[in-house]
């Protein structure tokens, strides 16, 4: 056993007390989190600069599409 | 797999015809380097977001993740799920835009910018040495996988698809294997899907597919050795004890199978800390935001909501690709559950055989192709413009014009064409565990080169110094952890391996992230801030000034 070897078990050893449950929620809060930040990102950052844009322009909603689709995955399985 | 027809070879080669065609007709416009290296900065986003996924998706996981699905479950589902969505859209809203602004052609050069010319040439030459192994490797790879579905001459596979993608990226560079990624992506997807529709359809539909999968997974996991009988005779309460330890085991190897989110001490390459903190947290992003093949592509989008655009919608096709190249294992389990583990690669392989009719098997094969020559045109462009951009330009011919560039650009592309081929076949003898080899040392390149694009994007206060210490920092972690955890040096220390896993790549690349990180920060805080035009090119910075460069 090396001081490699203790770290790494440290580590684990901790990591084995996470319950799996908790650590669903945390792939699922991650993803959520995103989803808030996306929301809030300013339109001039989503959309095409220097002309009139239509909705479906706007990356915000493909962009919190996608992470809809990732937390009815990892909600699911 | 059964012999091809010759209806499936005309269709193998409507492809390979239709591949060349798009390659050629786009070289027609090439006519300087910015042409050959960013496409002329004209790419639109639904080429650029279809050629992430093209790329992103190699031949070779086409069928490793459906043997691997076999053996070890959906879990293979996250490095396209957590292990790519998340990553792409940060990088869409972040980093890509800002990579774009400062006008770049590789990620390099950008370090220069930011850093110093030792900074630069030194993740370049890493790269370099990487990328142009790899293209042997992936040529190799080709060969070996395209013998086993096909029965196909290795030799004559790899010098032919060397000679296809070669025309085709010498004539149009980035803009050729950008739009030859398109149709090959349509190719691939298509392909999949119709193996997927037919699997399911043969199972009895989507509902008996599900019954079925569980059946088979149950099935799977009773399987599992029973505990060793006692020489004495126990009391009953320990019988029944060991009686309901094996359901439990055998429960949660059931679940195990059919769940994302895995225990710390499973088996499979992805319990849940690797999956969170090596793939979603380090491998993702500094694949997105740090990997010249992928980030190119967006460089040479035609505007920054283009390249934006991209990454989302690459973001979401990602999320449907899990759907097409893991639920093909689980069909396999199905249908063939009596596979041994070292058998489970050739899963797919035996589905296409046997399930496709003529015809359809050809459009199987094409995919296939299509993967694999995805993947090498992306290693052989990204090779090409490093090598021309930062070591020909930055130290030999700084004042090259565009002619000249363009001329160089298509030389260095033949050169890497006979060198990856000489390499496919010095590499013949080693067997396919060197692709995989390959893949690891890939990964140990790919944390340390997001830590030092993080610390520089993020922080002004990070100083040349400090970043070329933490990068070579990182590299010397990863390499160590990888050689110490060989199985002969382990031998030889008399140690028990560092990790429990069978491919542990992405804990090496946490490791790596953090030690470049650590250093980096201890080294700039000791060393001299760089000065105001170096800074300059930190995203917040950069913001304030309103990019002006």
């Amino acid at each position: 056993m090396t001081m490699l070897h203790w770290i790494g078990d440290t580590f684990r050893g901790q990591l084995l007390l996470v319950p799996l449950p908790a650590v669903r929620w945390l792939f699922i809060g991650l993803l959520l989190a995103l989803m808030a930040w996306v929301v809030q990102l300013p339109s001039s950052e989503t959309t095409p600069s220097g002309r009139h844009s239509a909705w479906y322009e706007d990356l915000k909603i493909w962009a919190w599409l996608a992470l809809m689709f990732q937390v009815f995955v990892y909600s699911v399985f | 797999m059964t012999h091809l027809t010759s209806v499936d070879y005309l269709v193998i080669l409507s492809y390979l015809a239709a591949t060349l065609a798009i390659g050629l007709w786009v070289g027609s416009y090439v006519r300087s380097g910015s042409d050959f290296f960013l496409a002329g900065r004209a790419l639109p986003w639904w080429a650029v977001g279809m050629s992430l996924v093209a790329t992103d998706i190699g031949g070779a996981d086409l069928v490793g993740v459906g043997g691997d699905s076999y053996r070890y479950g959906i879990v293979m589902g996250n490095f396209a799920w957590i292990g790519c969505v998340p990553a792409m859209l940060v990088a869409a809203f972040v980093f890509i835009p800002h990579l774009w602004r400062c006008n770049v052609t590789t990620i390099p050069e950008y370090l220069e910018r930011r850093f110093s010319v030792q900074l630069r040439a030194s993740v370049a030459a890493v790269w370099l040495v990487l990328m142009a192994c790899n293209l042997g490797v992936m040529l190799l790879a080709s060969a070996q996988f395209m013998s086993e579905l096909a029965k196909w001459d290795m030799s004559l596979s790899i010098v032919g698809v060397a000679i296809l993608v070669g025309i085709y990226t010498w004539s149009g560079g980035l803009g050729a294997v950008v739009y030859t990624d398109v149709l090959q992506g349509i190719v691939m997807i298509g392909g999949c899907l119709m193996i997927v529709v037919i699997g399911i359809c043969d199972l009895g539909g989507v509902e008996s597919f599900i019954d079925k999968v569980h059946a088979a997974v149950h099935a799977r996991a009773r399987q599992a050795p029973a505990p060793a009988p006692t020489m004495i005779d126990e009391p009953s309460s320990v019988t029944r004890a060991k009686e309901k330890l094996r359901l439990t085991k055998t429960k949660e190897r059931e679940r195990e199978h059919l769940s994302l989110v895995l225990p710390v001490d499973t088996k499979s390459p992805g319990p849940w800390p690797a999956i969170l903190f090596g793939l979603a947290l380090v491998m993702s992003p500094g694949y997105w935001i740090g990997n010249q093949r992928i980030v190119q592509r967006s460089l040479g989008a035609k505007s920054e909501y283009e390249a934006k655009a991209a990454y989302v919608y690459g973001a979401l096709l990602k999320g449907l690709i899990p759907f097409l190249v893991v639920v093909p294992g689980l069909i396999a389990l199905v249908k063939y559950p009596d596979l041994a583990a070292d058998q489970a690669g050739g899963a797919l392989p035996m589905l296409v055989g046997r399930l496709l009719p003529e015809g359809l098997r050809g459009l199987f094969v094409a995919a296939f192709l299509a993967a694999l020559m995805s993947s090498v045109s992306s290693y052989l462009i990204a090779a090409t413009t490093i090598y021309v951009n930062d070591f020909y330009r930055r130290f030999y011919r700084p004042h090259a014009d565009e002619g000249q560039m363009l001329l160089i650009g298509r030389w260095t592309t033949a050169g890497f064409v006979l060198w990856s081929v000489c390499v496919a076949f010095q590499m013949m003898s080693f067997g396919q565990s060197i692709y995989s080899v390959f893949q690891t040392l890939m990964s140990f390149v790919v944390g340390p080169t997001l830590a030092v694009l993080l610390a520089g994007m993020l922080s002004s206060r990070t100083s040349s110094e400090g970043a070329l210490v933490g990068f070579f920092a990182g590299l010397f972690t990863s390499v160590s952890l990888f050689t110490m955890n060989l199985l002969s040096v382990r031998t030889w220390l008399d140690m028990p391996p560092l990790f429990r896993i069978d491919a542990p790549y992405l804990y090496y690349s946490i490791w790596a992230f953090l030690a470049t990180i650590c250093m980096t920060i201890v080294f700039s805080y000791f060393s001299r801030p760089d000065p105001a035009e170096k800074t300059r090119y930190s995203l917040w910075e950069w913001r304030e000034e309103g990019g002006a460069a």
